[in-house]
């Protein structure tokens, strides 16, 4: 998801740092508010976890890797103004280094997994974990979801950024200057492989530690988490009412995360070359359920996919092409979510009620 | 050697521990062998990440044309030749500039072969497997020059379009990772966050960013040992990546601790020499003719890239 | 240059005070319980125990890092708080006045490469970058270390890193000097430099605390030693020799093992 100079224009990368500069500004003054003077050395390290976290690459059946971020897992330790600085740094880092990731691109870079990867991994995290104890197996299930959201919003958004390329730049003769895919191309193939792959590596690592720290480190969590109930303590008044309709407003929060950022495509002044909606709808669906592969690859495989359907439409509808793709692929998104929360929600609703009690013993 | 004997009566040993155990067979043979897991893989590659900073420490301090270049004029001229080079709409620019990168990086005495490998490992070569279906009339549409099949009656293949859009985004992405390079391998890193702070960059960041670069290689350290440990404990032939797996959850947990506590301790040895949550950093920058020329020079070859470009026509 | 930091004279015979401190960590493993201690200016002072007695909370007790959950600490005969410590002049003369050579070296030499590490300290003190280099070129011929000043941390040894965070502390120029376990993990060369260094900084009138495990050498860098049982209290106080006779009260203090020889 490391976006390389060359991929995007120069007008986009911009937009990139229009975004990413302020976040690092309010991020900085929050920041030093909420850890004050210990900030410095706790995100210089949080960034070198961050950074270690990008380089364990995860391989994928076709030879490929993914990886994790990290940005959700700072997030919900120091708050996601936290993993704003530290996550940028270890972006930084990889494209001053390393030339993983480019310098001009680094504005968006930032902006997908500094920026929108940690707030919307938080949000989701939030949501699922309610009230809930700080040790109760719900927060990491919580936190795994957190992280499987925040990672594929990053994704999203990343395909976005380079779906809009061959529309908004290309020469006179229709030769695209930059990432040559559109939106159709790009958001299917930058989702699949984090939906299935780097989506559920994050959310593993992301609930691993989390579970981890329950078990054997829980002033670490609490930092983030005054108001938050031990075990031992006092647990806060249980939500009743409001638990039965979460995991559909944690899907609908993910939705409008992406929603929001849809906008952005419209912006293309030339048509997209229309697909016809349906045809693609069922590619998309057929796709999705039979290629667990990378992302190179599947720019490859899925124009050999798409191209069966793809000359019958002459009359392209570039507009309603470009929303239609959008909306399946924050459909997809948004019922992932879905799904995880109530799954989340049934085992936390079984495992929290006997877990309350043997605490309880315990102490 | 009373005292000595009253040790081991104190200390009880297990029967078993005082045995030696069977492990290697005795007529010598060898086991079956196993590929390492993407971990290993992993852990190996920071060794490899050292090398290559390690490298870039020793390129910096040789003494060529590019190192005696101000850092922030360095800097600032990568910026605007990133940004020249992003707006070139001909292939031929970009190669024209790809070949000023290698005339720099040869008179800045870097190994020209070592260069080019460090540029097009990797990204270049990614985003050209990458780029490849883009070439087809399905994905980018126009003339097409290479026919491969039909469709329905009409011609399918590589299109003029696709192939200069992939020319164009390779040669694209292999400057840019060009200048990049160029930057990290003439400059020291501690010269280089320097020059990042006196082109505008806030403190805190430099501070952040100058600390996270010291304790990436601490912190490697440590989840090196935490796989060493669990290996030299791990008795057969290891399970492949499932137990990888499970290793990655424990350690990345028992890693931001470890993260945590560090951080405890560097905080209070910060505040024991005077910090107050606004750091003071040495630095040293004096403008010379050189970088007043090597700016101007930056300013003309940008100036003629998008000028040349602007005559090749789109 | 001390009348420089410190702008109001602290005349004083008394350079640390505790009266009956207390200190547990997250208010539920106690450090330190009702330790009492004075430590006077020129001196030397050991701080001896078991692994986890308090020693190292003693220390960054005295440093102004961590603040006693009950007693009285002061240092130069100001009362040495949370609250006293926000005030920048106070800050910084004490800082100024009071180095800390951690344990962890990993932690203490934290900056991009040593000579940013070394004239970290200055520069925080309000030292003028021009001045501040000079004292680390100084500092660096004194330890000897001048081959390492463009490295970075990763690059050294445990007994490199060692020299830098002394060259660190020293590039203040403290008249104290706190050490928690110099010695340690050093090789027998580096930990006779040490011992060295640390006899010829109580020569030149340095007042010092080190906690330490190293008993061989402490008659050579300690004039009175102080003994912590495993219940965080102090037990003992005297001079070296007088502690490393009296056997059974090292034996009670977990300090050596009935097998242990003694100097």
């Amino acid at each position: 998801m490391h976006i390389p100079d060359g991929y995007l224009s120069p007008q986009t990368c911009a937009v990139g740092y229009v975004i990413a500069v302020p976040a690092w500004a309010v991020a900085v003054r929050r920041v030093q508010r909420v850890v004050r003077n210990r900030h410095v050395p706790t995100l210089a390290v949080l960034a070198a976890v961050s950074f270690l976290v990008m380089m364990f690459n995860i391989p994928i059946p076709d030879g490929t890797t993914a990886h994790a971020i990290g940005a959700t897992i700072i997030a919900i330790l120091l708050g996601p103004w936290a993993a704003v600085l530290a996550v940028s740094v270890a972006l930084g880092f990889q494209a001053l280094l390393f030339g993983d990731g480019g310098v001009l691109a680094f504005g968006f870079n930032c902006a997908n997994m500094a920026v929108l990867a940690p707030f919307a991994g938080y949000g989701v995290y939030k949501l699922i974990a309610g009230r809930s104890e700080l040790t109760a197996p719900r927060r990491a299930l919580a936190a795994a979801a957190g992280g499987y959201a925040g990672i594929n919003a990053a994704a999203f958004a990343a395909a976005i950024e380079f779906g809009v390329q061959p529309d908004l730049f290309h020469n006179s003769a229709g030769a695209p200057l930059y990432a040559p895919y559109h939106l159709d191309q790009t958001i299917p193939a930058m989702m699949l492989a984090h939906l299935t792959i780097a989506g559920i590596a994050e959310g593993i690592l992301t609930g691993g530690v989390v579970a981890y720290l329950q078990r054997a480190n829980v002033p670490l969590l609490r930092v983030n988490h005054a108001g938050v109930a031990a075990p031992g303590e006092k647990p806060g008044e249980k939500p009743a009412g409001p638990r039965r309709v979460r995991p559909l407003y944690v899907a609908l929060g993910a939705v409008a995360v992406m929603a929001v950022l849809t906008p952005l495509g419209l912006l293309a002044p030339g048509g997209a070359f229309g697909e016809d909606a349906p045809e693609d709808l069922d590619l998309h669906k057929y796709g999705l359920s039979a290629v667990p592969s990378g992302l190179n690859k599947y720019n490859g495989f899925w124009h050999h996919a798409l191209f069966n359907g793809y000359d019958f439409t002459s009359d392209a509808h570039p507009t309603i092409g470009y929303i239609v793709s959008a909306v399946v692929g924050i459909a997809i998104v948004g019922a992932a979510i879905f799904l995880i929360t109530m799954a989340v929600r049934w085992i936390a609703a079984r495992r929290g009620a006997s877990r309350r009690h043997e605490t309880v013993e315990q102490s | 050697m009373s005292e000595q004997a009253a040790v081991s009566e104190r200390v009880q040993v297990p029967q078993w521990l005082l045995q030696p155990e069977l492990g290697m067979c005795p007529c010598g043979c060898v086991g079956k062998r196993k590929k390492g897991s993407y971990l290993r893989k992993t852990l190996n590659g920071g060794a490899g990440l050292l090398r290559q900073v390690m490298f870039s420490d020793d390129t910096a301090r040789q003494d060529g044309l590019l190192q005696r270049i101000d850092p922030r004029v360095k800097f600032l001229s990568v910026i605007v030749l990133l940004v020249a080079a992003g707006l070139a709409r001909n292939i031929a620019t970009l190669v024209a500039v790809y070949a000023v990168t290698l005339a720099l990086a040869a008179a800045s005495r870097l190994p020209v072969g070592f260069f080019v490998k460090r540029v097009w490992l990797f990204v270049p070569i990614f985003t050209g497997i990458m780029v490849l279906p883009a070439t087809l009339s399905v994905v980018t549409h126009g003339d097409v020059v290479l026919t491969l099949w039909h469709w329905h009656g009409r011609a399918e293949g590589f299109t003029s379009q696709g192939l200069t859009s992939a020319g164009l985004i390779v040669s694209r992405v292999a400057v840019s990772i060009s200048l990049v390079v160029l930057l990290t391998l003439t400059t020291p890193w501690v010269r280089l966050l320097a020059a990042l702070r006196s082109v505008g960059v806030p403190r805190i960041f430099i501070l952040i960013i100058g600390m996270a670069y010291r304790y990436i290689f601490l912190l490697l350290n440590t989840v090196t040992d935490m796989y060493q440990a669990r290996t030299s404990r791990t008795i057969g032939a290891a399970k492949h990546d499932g137990g990888a797996r499970a290793f990655l959850g424990a350690s990345g947990g028992a890693l931001f601790g470890k993260a945590n506590q560090l951080s405890e301790e560097v905080h209070q040895a910060m505040t024991a020499r005077g910090y107050r949550g606004d750091a003071k950093t040495l630095q040293s920058f004096r403008l010379r003719g050189l970088d007043i020329a090597a700016a101007l020079c930056c300013a003309a070859l940008a100036a003629a890239i998008l000028i040349g470009d602007h005559v090749l026509g789109s | 240059m001390e009348a420089e930091a410190a702008p109001q004279t602290l005349a004083t015979d008394v350079t640390f005070e505790c009266r009956d401190v207390s200190y547990s960590y997250l208010d539920r493993y106690p450090a330190l319980d009702g330790v009492s201690l004075t430590v006077r200016p020129g001196e030397r002072v050991a701080l001896l125990g078991a692994n986890g007695c308090g020693k190292s909370t003693l220390l960054k007790l005295l440093d102004g890092l961590v603040f006693p959950s009950s007693g009285a600490f002061t240092a130069f005969g100001h009362p040495v708080t949370e609250d006293t410590l926000e005030d920048e002049q106070f800050s910084q003369a004490f800082r100024s006045r009071v180095g800390f050579v951690f344990q962890n070296s990993d932690a203490q030499v934290f900056s991009p490469n040593v000579r940013e590490e070394i004239a970290f300290g200055p520069l925080q003190l309000g030292l003028a970058p021009d001045e501040a280099s000079a004292r680390v070129d100084e500092v660096i011929a004194m330890l000897d270390i001048a081959a390492l000043a463009d490295r970075a941390p990763f690059q050294l040894s445990g007994g490199q890193k060692k020299r830098v965070a002394i060259a660190s502390v020293l590039a203040t120029n403290p008249e104290v000097l706190l050490f928690d376990e110099p010695t340690a993990a050093l090789d027998p060369r580096s930990q006779y430099w040490l011992t060295d260094l640390i006899e010829q900084l109580g020569a030149a009138g340095k007042t010092i605390v080190h906690a330490t495990h190293d008993l061989d050498v402490l008659p050579r860098i300690a004039d009175r030693c102080v003994v912590f049982s495993e219940e965080h209290r102090i037990v003992a106080e005297g001079a070296p020799e007088e502690i490393l006779a009296d056997r059974e009260l090292l034996l009670s203090v977990n300090l050596i093992h009935p097998g242990s020889r003694l100097p």
